[in-house]
């Protein structure tokens, strides 16, 4: 979207048109990384248009089940809309089903729900976090229209740009010679979060404020606060 | 005279089309499911009425989803729609969810489609009963779908031609200790009870459906059974 046309007064632009336009980039990142028995997701904290800050204490991530989160950025009408929608669906599964939906049951839902809207698609960058069936924590990607991928890692999001590079080189061993990567743990995952985050809030005007970061094991979740700079 | 509407209820709390219905059903070819500890049997009579016909091109148990098996007894062309409806809607449960129906969930489906088909205008309602057994969240289920849309869950059960007598036989033989092979036994044994005429594996059809997914019996292994009747 044009900075300058969303900036500038209705009377400069074209009197003959109306121009209403149905989305708004409200900002947002999101990363999250899986290990072997857990997952962890987060979000900044700042809800912005253009260079003005609506929130410094705007989550984005949002619990579906009790092994299941999801990270939702962009138009913020659509974020809310979608996950409001997606909660019902969750609800109605667990009243015909007598159970929770499985992670993978929700990636897929997901993944049709954004689908439907294929011709006036949610603008929305999604990041479900999860334990599986078996245990292992899982991360499924998603573009406004559905595509899904399952990956052990990702970033989406206003800095993505920033942080799936870094994540790509720390986590997957991408464009270094002889590296094996590591072994993700708990630590790793949230220093890895922290630091991608601390470096995007450097260079992206849409990322700062602070940081939610929440853990899915299965035993559980925790959550955890973290500074950004609010510049 | 209270005029009967087709679609309306008569003075006796009854709808006649489906009464007229379960009629058809119990005029049908005998059927029979029952459930074991590791599995679930489906067996029906498939007497041809001229040695003209061809019996192995015609299947009337089949199969719904790798893991879900159907039967019935009543109107065989009304039986091959709510086949066609049920495999869908287990695809498109499939495609929602990445997840293979549960048992419970495609009979709920199927009964509210055959439910609506007592309640909309122009139709009539389907001339079968459904005998669907399945196996998720590792244990089996049997689940019998009636012309009303109402469904049962049961242990053991027959339907069909001598219906009574089948159900009476297995509430004698039925126990809850039988494993799958036993089942089947018992099975042929309660279609015995109705049949005419000398059993082969050319005029029954039998399924079974277990860990391993449902499949149906070949004619060899029918014979098997067959030979330790006799």
């Amino acid at each position: 979207m044009s900075l300058e046309v969303m900036s500038s007064p209705d009377y400069m632009r074209d009197p003959r048109k109306h121009h209403f336009y149905p989305y708004a980039d409200n900002g947002g990142t999101s990363v999250a990384i899986a290990g072997d028995d857990f997952v962890m997701i987060a979000s900044d904290t700042r809800l912005s248009r253009g260079f003005n800050i609506f929130s410094r204490d705007q989550g984005k991530v949002f619990g579906l089940t009790p092994t299941t989160m999801m990270a939702s950025s962009g138009c913020w009408a659509d974020v809310l809309t979608l996950n409001k929608v997606l909660q019902a669906r969750l609800t109605m599964y667990s009243h015909e089903h007598h159970d929770q939906m499985s992670t993978t049951a929700v990636a897929q839902l997901l993944s049709t729900m954004l689908y439907w809207r294929r011709f006036f698609p949610y603008y929305v960058s999604n990041i479900l976090a999860g334990i599986d069936e078996e245990g292992k924590g899982v991360v499924y990607h998603y573009d406004p229209v559905g595509h899904m991928e399952k990956l052990t890692f990702s970033a989406t999001g206003a800095s993505v740009s920033q942080i799936q590079p870094l994540l790509d080189n720390q986590i997957g061993g991408l464009n270094m010679l002889d590296v094996q990567p590591p072994k993700m743990t708990k630590e790793l995952a949230r220093q890895l979060i922290h630091d991608a985050f601390v470096s995007a809030a450097e260079r992206d005007i849409n990322t700062g404020d602070g940081i939610l970061i929440h853990t899915i094991t299965k035993d559980g979740k925790t959550e955890e606060t973290v500074k950004l700079r609010r510049d | 005279r209270i005029k009967q509407l087709l679609f309306l209820f008569s003075p006796s709390g009854k709808l006649v089309q489906i009464e007229y219905a379960l009629a058809a059903v119990a005029a049908g070819a005998p059927a029979v499911g029952i459930k074991a500890k590791d599995g679930v049997v489906l067996a029906t009579e498939k007497k041809h009425k001229s040695i003209l016909v061809e019996e192995h091109s015609i299947i009337k148990v089949e199969m719904i989803t790798d893991h879900i098996g159907m039967v019935y007894s009543g109107m065989g062309p009304d039986y091959r729609l709510l086949v066609r409806q049920a495999r869908k809607v287990a695809q498109q449960y499939f495609r929602t969810y990445l997840e293979p129906i549960p048992t419970t969930q495609l009979v709920q489906r199927l009964a509210a489609i055959m439910q609506e088909y007592t309640q909309s205008g122009g139709v009539r309602p389907f001339g079968v009963s459904l005998l669907i057994c399945g196996w998720d969240t590792d244990r089996p289920y049997l689940f019998q779908c009636d012309p009303s849309g109402a469904y049962f869950p049961w242990k053991a059960t027959a339907m069909g031609k001598n219906f009574i007598n089948g159900k009476t036989f297995l509430e004698k033989r039925y126990n809850e200790d039988l494993e799958l092979d036993d089942a089947v036994h018992t099975a042929i044994l309660t279609l015995k009870e109705s049949f005419e005429g000398q059993m082969s594996s050319d005029n029954i059809e039998i399924g079974i459906c277990n860990s391993r997914g449902f499949r149906r019996l070949t004619p060899a292994e029918v014979q098997d059974y067959l030979a330790n009747i006799a």
